[in-house]
């Protein structure tokens, strides 16, 4: 074998593998506003939630690490650039605690917010909770030290809870005579 | 076929080889691969027209709920826990114990290459399942109350694909040709099915979701598992020896009397194996014909042109610099070097078997190396070692010496004597115009195989007689462990005479001659090896979970 051969073959396969490895660590893609994305299946994740969370385009240095969607439910986990790797995480679940949690003015029409803080200093620690028919969302934040809460005010702001009746109402037009 | 030989000869007799005929043993992807190969190409053109267009999505989806839909509405209480229960095994932990019992099960049957495969086919159908599922992005049956587990998108079932590729590498890894693989065969489908039903029935699955999952992993599995080990050079069998050995009953030998007539105008009248225990990178045979004395052949296949490979990169990381050298591209090759070496010694008038020439089994897959055969020869370890002897194979090394040759593999297995005459055969690591350090161990390697039947003192003197005493050192100097062949570095241990020790007190002293020597080439291979290894292993153990193994 030539000196080129014996460096060539091991690296088409190392470059193959790692592609193949990344392939099949792919995330699922987030539960878009705009349709497509992991819509239907997050949906299908909560199946008596009247609403469906989705997330319209992310605020700059925001980008999604992974999304798990099974049969309990469905978490979108996200890094930023400033609040760290994991900051925050988007609960979509049948129930959620609000025990230690007060009622805060909701920014989701009709949907009543929950808060608890954990801490504010050295990183934010706290859980913002909508609770609806059959379900709940919740954003958990859990920032680096030295890092604005505001950031999380921002990342909010790119929810929003979609009735299921106008998921299914689309899936009719579009798709097939059944729903969700 | 007798007439069709006759019909090729020319009017003198004289015949033209090859004649043209197709090769005797021609290669063929079994039929079953290619069915399930044109069943995956029928969902992955399916899989590509629903990416570009909604309308197959439509029509597959509507006759998917046409199905699951009477099923799932007839869900009856006494069967839904059942179900339930295998929808939670299946997705959890029945594929993980198949695949670890399979690589468990290959390790120690030690088919490192099948095991390989396995992990491979599961790394690619999770890959190939993940990326499809992202593109169809399908949701789980609308319409369907799901009471089961499952995670991500519907189209392939990963479960069922991964569970399907494990026990297919499983029933390839383990199971010998035959009823053994017909019986796994048959339970694995009927595990697949049952499992496919039962993810129908809890409404997480679609019925096209588990049929492509099904066919991705056995079609995938197939296709890997019969280009990387087909079942003719691979086969799986049990307490037959070293699995180098290939199967030379059924078709192969059927080939093989073919070949020799076809192409070395020998009639064969019975093929046997012969001395496998003294061969790994080949399959030696003892043919007997019917208008003359036995033959005997070595059958090489592409496993011992991987082999060789190994080998040789193996040896160029352990010594560097003096085992610089290459490995063969081809199975011709390896066999046309052989059959040279084999001439050029017979012409140096050393001891050898003389070559009759080769027969192409598959061309660029298998050939036959064809020589005389020893008759009445016996391994040197089985006689009396006799001072005639000593100088005789002495004498053999001499001449190799002389002519500028290297055998490189003299061990009491390829030292055959016949007639009180030693013959050195397998002269597959010969080599021409080779380094000083190789023909000083061959020398040391000659005594070492002398002395295991008779004395170091008397080896040692006899050597004086054609070799110098700093040629003797030398040989010793540069001789350890390593450079003895596996079977005589056994033989020396058994012996329990610290033959090696002895050889050198007897020589004048010497320094060892460095083996263990680097060059820049040495070490960018060992880093790259290690670099291979390490990434291999990395990859692995961060997609256990992705490929079903954790």
């Amino acid at each position: 074998m030539t000196t080129n051969r014996v460096l060539l073959i091991p690296l088409i396969v190392v470059v193959g593998l790692i592609g193949v490895a990344c392939s099949i660590e792919q995330a699922l893609p987030p539960p878009l506003c705009v349709g497509g994305g992991s819509e239907l299946i997050v949906a299908q994740s909560v199946p008596t939630a009247k609403l469906v969370p989705c997330l319209e385009p992310l605020p700059n240095g925001w980008e999604v690490d992974s999304v798990r969607v099974d049969q309990n439910g469905s978490v979108v986990r996200l890094d930023s650039d400033r609040a760290g790797t994991d900051a925050a995480r988007l609960v979509f679940d049948r129930h959620c605690d609000i025990t230690d949690a007060v009622l805060v003015p909701s920014d989701q029409s009709g949907v009543p917010a929950y808060e608890a803080i954990g801490r504010i200093q050295p990183g934010f620690l706290g859980e913002r909770i909508y609770i609806f028919d059959g379900g709940c969302v919740r954003w958990e934040f859990d920032f680096d030290p030295d890092v604005s809460a505001t950031l999380a005010i921002d990342l909010q702001a790119r929810l929003t809870l979609v009735p299921r009746s106008e998921i299914n109402r689309s899936i009719r037009e579009t798709f097939i005579d059944e729903e969700l | 076929m007798t007439d069709l030989v006759a019909e090729r000869q020319s009017p003198q007799g004289r015949r033209r080889r090859p004649s043209g005929e197709p090769p005797p043993l021609p290669h063929e992807l079994n039929r079953a691969a290619i069915a399930w190969l044109v069943a995956f190409v029928g969902f992955a053109v399916i899989w590509a027209w629903i990416v570009f267009s909604d309308a197959p999505a439509i029509w597959i989806t509507e006759r998917d709920l046409g199905i699951a839909g009477p099923i799932v509405d007839n869900r009856k209480d006494w069967l839904t826990p059942t179900m339930q229960r295998i929808n939670r095994l299946g997705t959890s932990w029945v594929t993980p114990i198949i695949g670890w019992c399979i690589i468990i099960g290959g390790l120690a049957a030690r088919r490192i290459r099948h095991v390989l495969l396995l992990i491979a086919a599961l790394t690619v159908v999770a890959a190939l399942s993940t990326v499809v599922s992202m593109e169809m992005s399908r949701p789980r049956p609308l319409g369907v109350t799901q009471i089961g587990h499952w995670e991500g998108f519907a189209q392939p079932s990963q479960p069922v694909a991964l569970m399907t590729t494990a026990l297919v590498a499983g029933g390839l890894t383990l199971t010998p040709l035959g009823r053994w693989r017909r019986i796994w065969a048959l339970a694995a489908a009927a595990m697949v099915v049952v499992f496919g039903l039962a993810q129908v029935y809890v409404g997480v699955d679609h019925p096209s979701d588990v049929l492509s999952a099904a066919t991705s992993g056995v079609a995938i599995t197939l296709l890997l598992y019969r280009v990387a080990a087909p079942e003719r050079i691979f086969p799986i069998a049990y307490g037959t020896g070293k699995t180098a050995h290939l199967d030379v009953t059924g078709a192969r030998g059927e080939a093989i009397t073919l070949g020799l007539r076809e192409q070395l105008g020998i009639v064969a009248t019975d093929i046997r194996p012969v001395g496998l225990e003294g061969s790994a990178g080949s399959t030696p045979l003892r043919i007997s014909q019917r208008d003359g004395p036995d033959i005997f052949a070595k059958l090489y296949a592409r496993n011992h042109l991987r082999s060789d490979r190994s080998y040789k990169l193996g040896r160029t990381l352990l010594y560097g610099r003096l085992e610089d050298e290459q490995h063969f591209t081809s199975v011709r090759r390896l066999v046309q070097h052989e059959d040279y070496m084999l001439h050029v010694m017979c012409r140096a008038g050393i001891g050898c078997t003389e070559p009759l020439g080769l027969i192409e089994i598959t061309p660029e897959r298998e050939y036959l190396l064809v020589t005389e055969f020893l008759t009445g020869a016996k391994e040197i370890s089985e006689m009396e070692v006799t001072v005639e002897l000593i100088d005789a194979g002495l004498a053999e090394v001499a001449r190799l010496w002389e002519v500028g040759l290297a055998h490189r593999d003299i061990k009491p297995a390829n030292v055959m004597v016949q007639n009180g005459k030693p013959r050195l055969i397998d002269v597959a690591f010969a080599q021409v115009r080779p380094s000083p350090w190789r023909q000083a161990v061959d020398l040391a390697n000659m005594m070492l195989v002398l002395a295991l039947g008779s004395s170091p003192e008397l080896v040692y003197e006899r050597a004086l007689l054609q070799f110098s005493e700093d040629e003797i050192a030398e040989a010793f100097a540069a001789s350890r462990g390593v450079t003895l062949p596996s079977q005589l570095r056994a033989q020396v241990r058994r012996d329990g005479r610290a033959l090696l020790d002895q050889f050198r007190s007897l020589a004048p002293d010497r320094k060892p001659v460095a083996i263990q020597r680097w060059s820049l080439r040495r070490v960018g291979l060992t880093a790259w090896v290690a670099l291979i290894v390490a990434s291999l292993l990395s990859i692995f153990l961060d997609n256990l979970s992705d490929i079903g193994l954790l």
